[in-house]
């Protein structure tokens, strides 16, 4: 294979756009080029994607960062192409762009977390007054099929990584298996079923702000735990059960550490925790305590690269509580959600809130979802 | 490969080691900073995890290679 080989740089007319005959035929084209992710898209015609432009109220050529490992230009036009693809609605493009620039943050280190092998994928939660508005679901099954604005949102960002920021499995995505959350991530929390202040205004940002904030995560670990008031009115059964799937000694949040992890409570987990007189912060801290490691442990997996110590040295897993994002999201009942993370990169791949802005966008009469 | 890149850009004589496997990666990222010719070496692969002795024997008969590489005269 030589460089030229790539699909988009030996093909692409030097107009930029190319032809087919039908939508079935451009669908097919795309895919051929590897422009998809592998499910059929909306073709992103010239008509399409000036209308998600002129949605975004922002000119199509402006850029707003540069993605990796391609270092291609992320202009608004290239994000709404990758937008239209994905399914999103005109009313979408502002989250989008927010994620956009959430990943294109330097802390987040795009580049080498589209390279890695682990299996890493921008996890997007999306909080404030346009989430529910939008349609970004938070409650049953927030993480699975059945919610377009959950599934066309991360998928356009996924779609622009790989046709801006160049990530394509085997040759500059070199994840040794992905997981399924490379196609979408998004979810928001569930703010209204949460006891605490919502996620955002925990990380800075004013609760009437919609923030988007993109975390890199492996696929989320199911934690089963039973809560009871009686037996357990402190609510160490689901601190502790939490602490464990975070700690799983083959993680790279425990042989690595440093990075960071996403905690999902569902919010019978949630409420628990704050009638035990929890705020976020107290649990947050609770999980830093509690999700560690031997050392002894580490070494017998990870032998001479194991952190240094001695043997019966407790390793924590993270370096600061801050560095747990917990959230409230899900239907009520036993199971929340852990997703440990890669823990690499110059930055650690750190997690990235950027405010959506809703100033410049325009509602366009006549327009679907306008 | 970026860190081949990186010292290249300094002006610092470099040859980046890349295994068989991650040969298209190399081309792209190559491509993708600017500097498609950075010399490189094609090492097996895997390299990682096959013993000392294994990677003895790689690193011997890829060593005047690097050299060459880095310049010296063959």
């Amino acid at each position: 294979m030589t460089a030229t080989d790539t699909p988009d740089q030996a093909t692409r007319p030097d107009d930029g756009w190319l032809a087919a005959a039908d939508e079935h035929e451009a669908v097919e084209l795309l895919h051929e080029l590897g422009c998809t992710d592998g499910l059929p898209v909306i073709v992103p015609t010239p008509e399409r994607v000036a209308r998600m432009v002129l949605a975004s109220g922002l000119d199509g050529d402006l850029m707003l960062a540069a993605l990796g490992p391609a270092l291609g230009a992320a202009t608004v036009e290239k994000v709404a192409v990758a937008a239209v693809m994905a399914g999103c609605l005109p009313d979408h493009m502002p989250l989008v762009l927010a994620a956009i620039q959430a990943v294109a943050d330097p802390t987040f280190d795009l580049t080498e977390m589209q390279a890695t092998t682990h299996c890493t994928a921008p996890l997007l939660i999306v909080n404030g007054p346009l989430a529910p508005v939008l349609g970004v679901h938070s409650g049953f099954g927030a993480l699975g099929p059945g919610f377009r604005a959950n599934a066309s949102i991360g998928r356009a960002l996924r779609l622009a990584m790989i046709n801006i920021g160049g990530g394509r499995a085997g040759s500059s995505d070199m994840s040794l298996l992905g997981h399924p959350g490379k196609f979408t991530y998004c979810l928001a929390e569930s703010e209204s079923a949460s006891p605490w202040e919502p996620f955002h205004v925990s990380r800075g940002f004013a609760a009437e702000q919609t923030v988007v904030t993109v975390i890199g995560a492996e696929a989320p670990h199911s934690v089963i735990a039973i809560a009871d008031r009686d037996a357990d009115p402190g609510g160490d059964r689901i601190l502790n059960a939490l602490a464990a799937c975070l700690a799983a000694v083959s993680t790279n949040n425990a042989a690595l550490g440093g990075g960071m992890a996403a905690v999902i409570l569902n919010p019978d987990h949630a409420a628990t925790l704050a009638q035990a007189g929890l705020s976020r912060a107290d649990v947050q801290a609770a999980l830093r305590q509690r999700a560690a490691n031997p050392r002894s442990a580490l070494v017998s997996l990870a032998g001479g690269t194991a952190r240094k110590g001695q043997p019966d040295d407790l390793v924590h897993c993270f370096a600061s509580p801050d560095d747990i994002c917990v959230l409230v999201a899900g239907g009520g009942g036993l199971y929340s959600m852990v997703m440990p993370s890669w823990c690499a990169g110059p930055h650690r791949n750190r997690a990235v809130s950027v405010a959506v802005d809703t100033d410049q966008a325009c509602v366009i009469p006549g327009l679907p979802g306008a | 490969m970026r860190d081949g890149i990186n010292l290249a850009r300094r002006g610092i004589p470099a040859v980046a080691l890349v295994t068989e496997e991650f040969l298209p990666q190399s081309v792209f990222v190559a491509q993708a900073s600017g500097m498609p010719d950075i010399p490189r070496i094609i090492l097996p692969h895997p390299i990682a995890g096959t013993g000392k002795e294994a990677m003895r024997k790689v690193a011997e008969s890829y060593v005047p290679a690097m050299l060459t590489a880095l310049g010296r005269p063959a």
